[in-house]
């Protein structure tokens, strides 16, 4: 059956069945319960999930088909030509009926502690199908654990799952999408008969970044997570559709709201197709829960004599008026910069964008905070690259999938879900090229695993070994050959570490596929020659014709980076975008523009003076703490606008509470330039305001009006988003010289700072079941490297940069193989920035083992 | 003189009369009660205001599942449940708003875990808004009732079915 399903949606083959009187036509291997879901037949069901392969194990699906002598389940019978299917006959009511008799036989009758009940699957069909009475009158069959014996069923197997075998189905729903839609191995099913049960692995816990959808497939509330434990009843919340904030691809969500007490109860997903399947990661699932912290800001603070004090919003922007109107009159405006979160929605950072270019005049702004030397041009490859088409939902239709320099685990969930999908469903080959040993690789196909810092020479091994194997067109190939470094693919392999071989399999699968998804991450756009390894990749998307028949691009990190580069926040906006800025205000700032580096550089020389920042915290993410916090020490006025108190806010002169995603319709558009509306779900929590509207307030002051009404700024975002952002690459093949980089004598293991699986951002550390995952920083290092340094798992260990030294436990990885360090970024416990030096290419770091 | 007559008649015999009604009721039963000092026994399913019970151990009966809530058609109970040191699902909060309160009793029906009773309790007045809302201390019977008249109605019956009894 399964090997139906595996065909490619491309069949073009098809039957024709009647359902219930009605005639539909379906591709071959569409199961008759899809068949019959397309034309608004619902049959009901506990096991069948539409992203999972069917099981037909809970037998509730049954329909009657002609010439068949007894009932079949729907989800496991694929329709064929003629078949004469009936989903409503006597028979199948008695079916029905008699599986949920089954069922019930050992559910405990527990609804009302149930936090499942109201949005049951089981009690929804026994109220439909089900007998009012049991015929079943012995003892119901119960687990009890020995040490716990008279009070208590439930069992915690996981950081947030907690498992109630008792009501369990058997369903096998939550093992199967573990391991089909996350590859997890973590949940199982043990014993057989009647005494099977669903448990972690034993000695082991459910803690994979995806954890929280177990929860949310289970059909009767066998796993129930903590955080929705015993808060509310689901009949009694309202539900608003929104966005993620937390990752690039906007996944879908459902708030569950309560109007009179202003708090967000949970988030599940809303499946959208083109995007998500129905996955969320635990960082969306769980992340909303800074919404309602109590450690948010709850009132501007303003420094007075050394201290934040509290105060209104009145005082707060008096002394804005009266600092930022000093420097814009005797400085200049040029003297005011500002950084604000990618994180925002579209009217918070036009609105950014406006106040600095218009009532500031300064060219002084961007929204990365957390690179270190972007290129400041308008056109740099890297930016290019950045804003090459990409769809999501082309992933799965890909036969060929290769992800470079990207640990999509720590950076892009849901694509990293996709890949799964298209390898597990639609048989794509997936090659995994990065400088360490990632979790994707356990479904590729080989995984390569390069030394860091040679990311372009890869790209040009590439190229080269297909030059040489003649796999492509060879006027492109001399072209392409006067223009790369002359290394020889031996040299190449000892350089990068990777094999000839290896090159030659990455050049003909690329060659020989119909299409191609490249997808290029956090690694590449991380690394100091992203130019370089983009020109490279320029060459290669030309050499091969990868856009032709597919997709390249570097993906976006945050929930709005697409947007704010379409809306022009970068201080080097796209030409057609500053053309357009021009044509709307009528004026546009001539002066430098600088970017987040040049502006921490001025604000040492103290050239800069008053400085904005909105949701951004450079001091944390900034890859070079004692620069950032050198510069923004020497700001003569720091205004920062979050939503709790970060090692930003704390060298602010004034504070303002900023609103969170859940309390204000924003307009956010993720990295396939999609624009998706995130709906209000609560009225801002404390006196927090949005982003825009702080924007407005603090033009206001200085004499000036952004917009007059929410029309005209609608009408201005709208008219930027019409714009076309995709930059051409250059027409000709690039020149790429390779020059040989020194290492760092005594500091052997390269470093990489990322996120945790389950931690994004800064913000996230706020949220407490997160923190339950994983509440602290540690240094990843492979089995080897750990043996070699001689310590084993949790025990502290020194890492040490040429600029910083910090402490850490060390965590053992299952994956990594090389010699490499990986520390998140996530927790202002640990000052992990501190370790990086802004100018260097590979970071590199000792580790020792700290004595008792 | 005809005035005279009639007046004489009214005192010597029509008030005579009048006073032998009076006469008669002083010996007999009242009508009316001492009230505050004496009560009137109420119908045993007199619905008055709830109250909660306790299971025999003395715990509460009550998980705050919310289906008395669900249930009120006045929408006059509040509930928020909460986790305990066991790791048991009870009311943390359970209010009654007796000024929206109609003693329709559906409460009392809904509740799946016996839980919620209409009590006899009727004298509810007071001077301020707030005392109309019973909290969970002021319901919950401090010690289980053995006497309790209602139990009987909600033994569950399991009917059980002969082998083919349903056929057909």
């Amino acid at each position: 059956m399964s090997e139906v399903v595996k065909e490619k949606i491309t069949a073009v083959d098809t039957v024709t069945c009647t359902i219930d009187g009605q005639q539909i036509t379906v591709p071959r291997g569409t199961s008759v319960f899809d068949a019959a879901g397309q034309i608004g037949i619902v049959i009901p069901a506990f096991c069948n999930h539409a992203k999972l392969k069917p099981v037909g194990a809970c037998r509730m699906c049954y329909v009657e088909i002609e010439k068949m002598p007894k009932l079949q389940v729907s989800c496991a019978t694929m329709a064929t030509d003629g078949m004469v299917v009936s989903t409503n006959s006597q028979q199948v009511r008695e079916g029905r009926k008699a599986v949920i008799e089954f069922t019930l036989i050992n559910h405990p009758l527990d609804c009302p502690t149930c936090d499942k009940g109201g949005e049951c699957d089981l009690q929804d069909l026994t109220f439909d199908h089900g007998y009012d009475d049991s015929r079943f009158g012995f003892d119901k069959m119960r687990f009890i654990e020995e040490e716990k014996r008279d009070t208590f069923d439930d069992l915690k197997i996981g950081p947030e799952i907690v498992l109630n075998r008792n009501r369990c189905i058997l369903c096998y729903k939550c093992v199967r999408a573990n391991k089909e839609a996350f590859g997890e191995y973590d949940i199982g099913a043990f014993e057989r008969g009647d005494l099977t049960e669903i448990n972690a692995t034993p000695g082991g816990e459910v803690s994979n970044p995806f954890s929280g959808n177990l929860v949310e497939i289970c059909p009767v509330g066998a796993l129930t997570n903590s955080d929705w434990r015993y808060k509310i009843r689901v009949w009694l919340t309202k539900t608003v559709p929104s966005i993620c904030n937390f990752s690039g691809s906007g996944t879908n969500i459902t708030f569950y709201k309560e109007d009179h007490k202003n708090f967000v109860y949970r988030v599940t997903s809303r499946c959208n197709d083109a995007i998500d399947d129905g996955w969320l990661s635990d960082i969306t699932r769980y992340g909303y829960q800074i919404v309602n912290s109590e450690s948010r800001l709850k009132t501007p603070l303003i420094k007075k004599g050394g201290k934040q004090v509290k105060a209104s919003w009145d005082e707060a922007l008096a002394v804005i008026k009266k600092h930022m109107g000093q420097i814009k009159d005797q400085s200049g405006g040029v003297c005011i910069g500002g950084l604000i979160s990618p994180s925002l929605d579209n009217a918070s950072l036009y609105s950014f964008s406006k106040l600095f270019r218009t009532v500031f005049k300064s060219n002084n702004i961007d929204f990365r905070g957390d690179y270190r030397y972007l290129p400041s041009v308008t056109d740099s490859l890297f930016t290019i690259a950045a804003s090459q088409p990409f769809s999501i939902s082309d992933i799965e239709k890909s036969d060929v999938i290769i992800t470079f320099g990207t640990d999509l685990i720590r950076e892009h969930h849901n694509e990293y879900l996709k890949i799964r999908r298209a390898v597990n469903f639609y048989n794509s080959t997936v090659y995994s090229v990065n400088p360490y040993a990632v979790k994707t690789a356990d479904i590729a196909k080989s995984e390569m695993v390069y030394s860091p810092g040679t990311d372009e020479l890869v790209i040009n091994g590439i190229c080269l070994v297909a030059i040489e194997k003649k796999l492509v067109n060879s006027s492109a190939a001399a072209k392409l050959k006067s223009k790369i470094s002359k290394l020889s693919p031996g040299v190449l392999a000892k350089l990068t570490g990777l094999s000839k071989e290896q090159f030659e399999e990455l050049a003909e699968a690329i060659s020989s596929a119909k299409k191609v998804t490249f997808i290029v991450g956090e690694i590449v756009a991380r690394s100091l020659d992203r130019d370089k390894i983009c020109a490279a990749l320029s060459n290669l998307n030309k050499l091969f014709g990868v856009q032709d028949k597919g997709q390249l691009a570097v993906l976006s990190r945050y929930a709005n980076s697409k947007g704010a580069q379409k809306l022009g926040l970068s201080a080097t906006p796209y030409e057609i975008v500053k053309d357009e800025l021009k044509k709307i205000w009528g004026e546009y700032p001539d002066c430098q523009p600088r970017n987040t580096d040049a502006m921490i550089n001025l604000m040492k020389k103290e050239e800069i003076k008053g400085f904005i920042t909105v949701g951004a915290n450079p001091m944390r993410l900034y890859p070079d703490r004692s620069f950032a916090s050198e510069g923004l020490e020497h700001v003569d006025f720091l205004v920062a606008c979050d939503m709790f108190e970060t090692e930003t806010t704390e060298l602010a002169d004034v504070v303002l509470p900023l609103c969170s995603w859940a309390e204000y319709d924003g307009d956010y558009i993720n990295l396939e330039g999609k624009v998706q509306t995130g709906k209000q779900a609560i009225k801002p929590k404390y006196e927090s305001k949005a982003a825009f509207e702080i924007m407005e307030l603090i033009a206001r002051q200085l004499g000036a009006k952004l917009f007059e009404n929410e029309q005209v700024k609608n009408e201005e975002i709208e008219k930027l988003l019409k714009l076309d952002s995709v930059l051409p690459w250059p027409d000709d093949f690039l020149k790429i010289e390779y020059e040989k980089k020194s290492s760092q004598d005594g500091y052997p293991v390269p470093l990489f700072i990322c996120d945790d699986p389950h931690h994004s951002g800064h913000l996230t550390e706020k949220s407490p079941s997160l923190l339950n995952f994983s509440d602290s920083a540690y240094v990843e290092l492979s089995k080897g490297l750990a043996a070699k340094i001689g310590v084993a798992d949790g025990d502290p260990l020194r890492v040490e940069s040429p600029v910083g030294k910090i402490v850490v436990p060390a965590k053992i990885s299952p994956v990594l193989n090389s010699d490499v360090a990986i520390i998140p970024r996530n927790f202002s416990s640990t000052q992990t920035t501190s370790l990086l030096m802004r100018k260097k290419r590979v970071d590199s770091v000792k580790l020792t083992r700290v004595e008792e | 003189m005809k005035e005279i007559l009639t007046a004489l008649g009214r005192i010597f015999i029509r008030m005579p009369i009048g006073m032998l009604v009076v006469l008669k009721h002083l010996f007999k039963k009242p009508v009316t009660l001492d009230y505050p000092r004496k009560k009137k026994p109420m119908a045993p399913r007199f619905m008055g205001r709830q109250y909660l019970e306790r299971y025999d151990d003395g715990s509460e009966r009550c998980v705050s599942c919310g289906l008395c809530a669900a249930a009120c058609p006045a929408d006059c109970i509040y509930m928020e449940p909460a986790e305990n040191e066991k790791g048991e699902r009870y009311a943390k909060v359970f209010e009654i708003n007796l000024l929206r309160c109609i003693f329709c009793g559906f409460c009392e029906e809904a509740c799946p875990e016996e839980a919620i009773f209409m009590g006899h309790h009727y004298e509810f007045s007071a001077d301020n808004r707030d005392s109309f809302i019973w909290t969970k201390e002021d319901m919950l019977v401090k010690h289980p009732r053995k006497d309790n008249p209602f139990k009987t109605l909600f033994r569950r019956v399991r009917k059980v079915y002969g082998v083919g009894e349903k056929k057909g």
